[in-house]
């Protein structure tokens, strides 16, 4: 059989058995397993299986990712959400979808600590969507708003998809979280610009501006709502960036004062924090089984030789640099929409990033690794919104029990012809994203 | 079932403990490196081998909540029954993967046990890791199997 063809066999086997309902990670893994072994012979199969789970786990590069997804679920269960939406509407009641608005800068400011997207919007749709509800607000814009604002969990720093990105790609993860930092910002006031327009356009989904003496007043008991997220954000980043400790360390200190804050919200049950272990298992699991499935995966493709044809056949094509961008930012939609985002950046990363390092962008190969990791990071999330399958939409969508699921696609689009602008700007001025990066040294 | 529930919620337990052990850890070597200029060398390795035992001891809940990502767009218009057949189909997979996977772990740490191979500057022995992964791994197995064996709602009995 011609490597091409045993390429598009595996990946063949791959996507049937995905579509019929095996595990993601799984999928990859028998389809990659047998891949590998019909090539290399089933002896170097076994010997690849005997490390392969001590490599990927036992990994200290990796450990930022259990920890990341820790320190979430811990700000999550320990009170910490509820004060900063009181904060964030109080910011917000002055404008019209003030409360969608407040959701998604509560989003913004808890994924400053959180780095999954399920865990932003289901953390703060449990706070926001009774609110949201309780003044008149449309399950389509409530439901749209708090899927769109839980990508800034991961369009925000620290962000998991990033750290995957800055391993597969050998990137510094300091300077991509700098580098994130514009981008995710422009993404949460892209996001309230939205809301303003759609609120102005299409009425009947949010209440009319309320009066001045409705208002959550914004005090310094409003203030409080938004310290423990900022003191332990600077606390991170700070000494990230301050060079006091590595990247890799500040996940591990960053669940430190998480954990305190939530114990001094007397939040923190033994019972929440067991509830915070379990979903953390669930969460950290999950995302190292893909890496074992793709790791697989990618093992196999690489002995078929098709990743390095592709990217001669590519570049025989004479394509301008950023039409190739383009194309692969289009083909990371079509496949967001139907495949989980991880997986997808394990398996084509491997694929694209070599590709993209042989291109002339007239900027230093590491400023092109950086703002092509910072694009790849935006059309994920347009995978966890985008029908027919946005995670995102389904995690708040189940919380919403009254809502239909089409309502809350309805009430994305805004938020996916928001992202869309953002990433054309962003695709257009590299400079957005490696301005901040500038500073890190 | 029950058993399985126990197990797999204690090794949740244990690994979010590790975790929290790293964190713990982590926090006095970085204090102690900026304060006292006293360095906790190696402490890194210590991480990656908890990290690894954790990651292992999270597989048995993931896999008991049916918590890795599935795509179900396909077959989103299937009839229950083929749902649950499917899935369990599904189950099936999981648990050959993780038994390959706890086997080949298996040989791996005897490997690791024979030519002494450790971390390199703590000298951590790697079978240890090997070790304490295999369990969960196998706990895994056995939970996926179960699951492929048990009807689910929806299928006649």
């Amino acid at each position: 059989m011609t490597p091409v063809g045993m390429a598009l066999l595996t990946f063949g086997l791959m996507l049937v058995l995905m579509a019929l309902r095996t595990p993601i990670a799984v999928a990859m893994f028998v389809a990659g397993a047998l891949g590998y072994g019909a090539q290399a012979g089933w002896p170097p199969l076994s010997s690849f299986l005997n490390h392969q789970a001590f490599a990927r786990f036992a990994s200290y590069d990796l450990s930022v990712i259990p920890l990341f997804i820790l320190m979430g679920h811990l700000a999550a269960h320990g009170g910490i959400s509820k004060a900063l939406f009181a904060f964030a509407s109080a910011v917000m009641s002055r404008f019209q979808g003030g409360l969608a608005m407040a959701a998604v800068l509560a989003s913004a400011a808890f994924g400053s600590i959180c780095g999954s997207s399920v865990a932003t919007a289901a953390t703060i749709t449990s706070v926001a969507l009774p609110e949201m509800r309780r003044h008149g607000y449309s399950g389509r814009l409530a439901t749209g708003t708090l899927a769109a604002g839980g990508t800034l969990g991961i369009l925000i720093p620290p962000s998991v998809p990033l750290v995957v990105y800055a391993i597969l790609a050998e990137q510094n993860i300091a300077k991509l979280f700098a580098a994130a930092l514009l981008p995710g910002l422009i993404a949460m006031l892209g996001y309230m610009a939205a809301i303003a327009v759609y609120v102005r356009w299409v009425p009947g989904h949010a209440p009319e501006r309320r009066a001045e003496a409705d208002r959550e007043p914004l005090d310094a008991r409003a203030w409080v709502g938004m310290v423990p997220i900022a003191l332990i954000f600077s606390l991170v980043f700070g000494g990230i960036y301050g060079g006091f400790f590595t990247p890799t360390e500040g996940a591990a200190v960053g669940v430190a004062p998480t954990l305190v804050a939530a114990w001094l919200q007397r939040e923190l049950t033994w019972a929440k924090l067991a509830q915070c272990f379990y979903a953390t298992a669930e969460g950290s699991a999950m995302i190292f089984l893909i890496f074992l499935g793709a790791d697989l995966m990618n093992a196999s493709l690489a002995l078929t030789q098709l990743p390095n044809q592709l990217a001669a056949l590519v570049l025989g094509w004479g394509w301008a640099p950023l039409v190739v961008v383009a194309a692969i930012l289009l083909l990371y939609v079509v496949l967001g929409s139907v495949m989980d985002e991880l997986s997808m950046l394990l398996l084509t990363i491997p694929i694209f990033f070599p590709l993209i390092n042989s291109l002339d962008f007239g900027l230093p190969q590491e400023s092109v690794a950086i703002w092509f990791g910072i694009l790849v990071l935006m059309t994920v999330g347009f995978g966890m919104l985008a029908p027919p399958v946005g995670l995102n939409v389904y995690v708040v969508n189940r919380l919403a029990k009254d809502v239909p699921i089409a309502e809350s696609y309805r009430g994305v689009l805004p938020f996916l012809v928001s992202d869309t602008l953002r990433l054309l700007l962003l695709v257009c001025f590299p400079g957005i994203s490696l301005w901040l990066v500038g500073f890190v040294r | 079932m029950r058993a399985l529930d126990t197990l797999a919620r204690l090794c949740a337990l244990l690994a979010g403990s590790l975790l929290t052990a790293i964190t713990v850890m982590t926090c006095a070597s970085v204090l102690g490196r900026n304060l006292f200029g006293a360095t906790l060398a190696g402490d890194f390795e210590l991480t990656g081998v908890a990290t690894g035992l954790a990651i292992a001891l999270f597989m048995p809940w993931c896999q008991l909540r049916r918590g890795n990502i599935i795509v179900d767009f396909f077959t989103s218009r299937a009839r229950p029954g083929t749902i649950a057949l499917l899935d369990r189909l599904g189950a099936l997979l999981v648990a050959t993967v993780m038994a390959l996977l706890a086997w080949r772990t298996l040989l791996g740490g005897l490997n690791a046990w024979g030519n002494h191979s450790g971390s390199m500057l703590m000298g951590f022995p790697d079978w240890v890791v090997y070790a304490g992964m295999v369990p969960p791994l196998m706990l895994t197995a056995l939970i996926a199997f179960y699951q492929a064996l048990t009807p689910l709602a929806g299928e006649a009995p």
